[in-house]
């Protein structure tokens, strides 16, 4: 009878580690991040393609970010069907350095804050043109961040004025 | 005056267009302050949805940086129920419909990616591979995969991550195929 009332005991112990560990591993589970998979093929192909990578900006079918080659920073466009850049032409130039990008949903625009000749400058690039504009900003400011919509008509920037920050939201022909 | 073939009457239309349409965009956009700017509330780092309804800001909250939503149609603030705290946040991305903000926040002294689902109300840690701080994030607009800033031994890398395991698409036209969750 002792030894069926100490198995009955040793039962009850192991039911209730066992419910202490299921309580624990869901408790556990429920903080824990989620379960991601790196897309392997393209990150060895964008890291055969630069020496560094910063500031990535996603459209449905491209990646844009400010890469490094040879210790220049230069703004660069991936086709994330094959992880090859593609030519932008009028995009880069020698004397400018790029500060933050956004390409469009559709990847056909890209905005851009660059610093060139002392001055901060804002920018719009259509791909398919190949043009490359300054917009103004008024009331005057230093443009720092930007943010295009899916369309690449309305573009939301931030602007320092008066050693504040603000955002503007700007729509675009 | 001889006149224009009709062919190259439309070509000279077009290119009168094109000259006008990129003279307008080099001169006067039509510019507005975000909604939510007062003189003691600063706006940065801003992150505009796909559809260009819902915009993103970080903003000072009690002294820590904050992600806040915004409609740009009301100017209404929008709840978010995971992003209340693990301040400071940073580098907002917002999908197609503003379904998925996805931003940096800190847990103890990690550094590490959420995304929100405003639909179910689920909140997603996503961790990089290698256990590495992200950076900076960039959702793609139908939230399928993300982009991620590192540092790799002294040097800034981009991680494409797959996300189409873990949330649906935010495609145009906001088709929701999941019910929404009303518990955590």
């Amino acid at each position: 009878m002792i030894a069926q009332s100490r198995k009955e005991k040793t039962g009850g112990r192991t039911s209730l580690l066992l419910w202490n560990s299921l309580l624990l591993f869901t408790l556990v589970g429920g903080c824990s991040t989620e379960d991601i998979r790196p897309l392997q093929n393209l990150n060895s192909a964008l890291d055969r393609s630069s020496d560094a990578r910063r500031d990535p900006t996603l459209a449905q079918e491209w990646l844009a970010t400010l890469s490094s080659r040879g210790g220049r920073e230069r703004i660069e466009l991936i086709n994330l069907r094959n992880g090859t850049p593609v030519p932008t032409p009028g995009l880069n130039s020698a004397d400018a350095q790029p500060v933050s990008i956004s390409l469009s949903g559709d990847g056909e625009r890209l905005a851009l804050v660059q610093q060139r000749e002392g001055r901060t400058e804002l920018m719009l690039y259509r791909r398919s043109i190949g043009a490359l504009q300054r917009l103004d900003i008024n009331p005057p400011g230093v443009p720092r961040q930007v943010s295009l919509n899916g369309d690449g008509r309305t573009l939301a920037v931030q602007i320092s004025r008066s050693g504040r920050w603000d955002v503007d939201i700007i729509r675009l022909p | 005056m001889r006149r224009l073939p009709p062919i190259a009457r439309v070509a000279e239309y077009s290119l009168i267009a094109a000259t006008v349409s990129l003279l307008m965009l080099g001169c006067s956009p039509n510019a507005r302050r975000a909604p939510g700017a007062s003189v003691d509330r600063q706006q940065q780092d801003p992150a505009i949805s796909g559809n260009g309804n819902i915009l993103a800001v970080i903003v000072e909250q009690r002294g820590r940086p904050t992600v806040e939503l915004r409609d740009l149609r009301s100017g209404q603030r929008l709840p978010l129920r995971h992003l209340n705290r693990q301040q400071p946040h940073s580098s907002p991305s917002l999908s197609w419909n503003g379904r998925y903000l996805a931003v940096i926040t800190q847990r103890g002294n990690r550094r590490m990616a959420l995304v929100e689902d405003r639909v179910t109300g689920r909140a997603h840690p996503l961790r990089p591979p290698g256990n590495r701080d992200p950076v900076r994030v960039s959702l793609a607009p139908d939230g399928q995969r993300m982009a991620i800033q590192v540092s790799d031994r002294g040097r800034w890398r981009v991680e494409m991550l797959d996300l189409s395991s873990v949330l649906e698409p935010d495609r145009p036209g906001g088709l929701r195929v999941t019910t929404p969750q009303e518990g955590p």
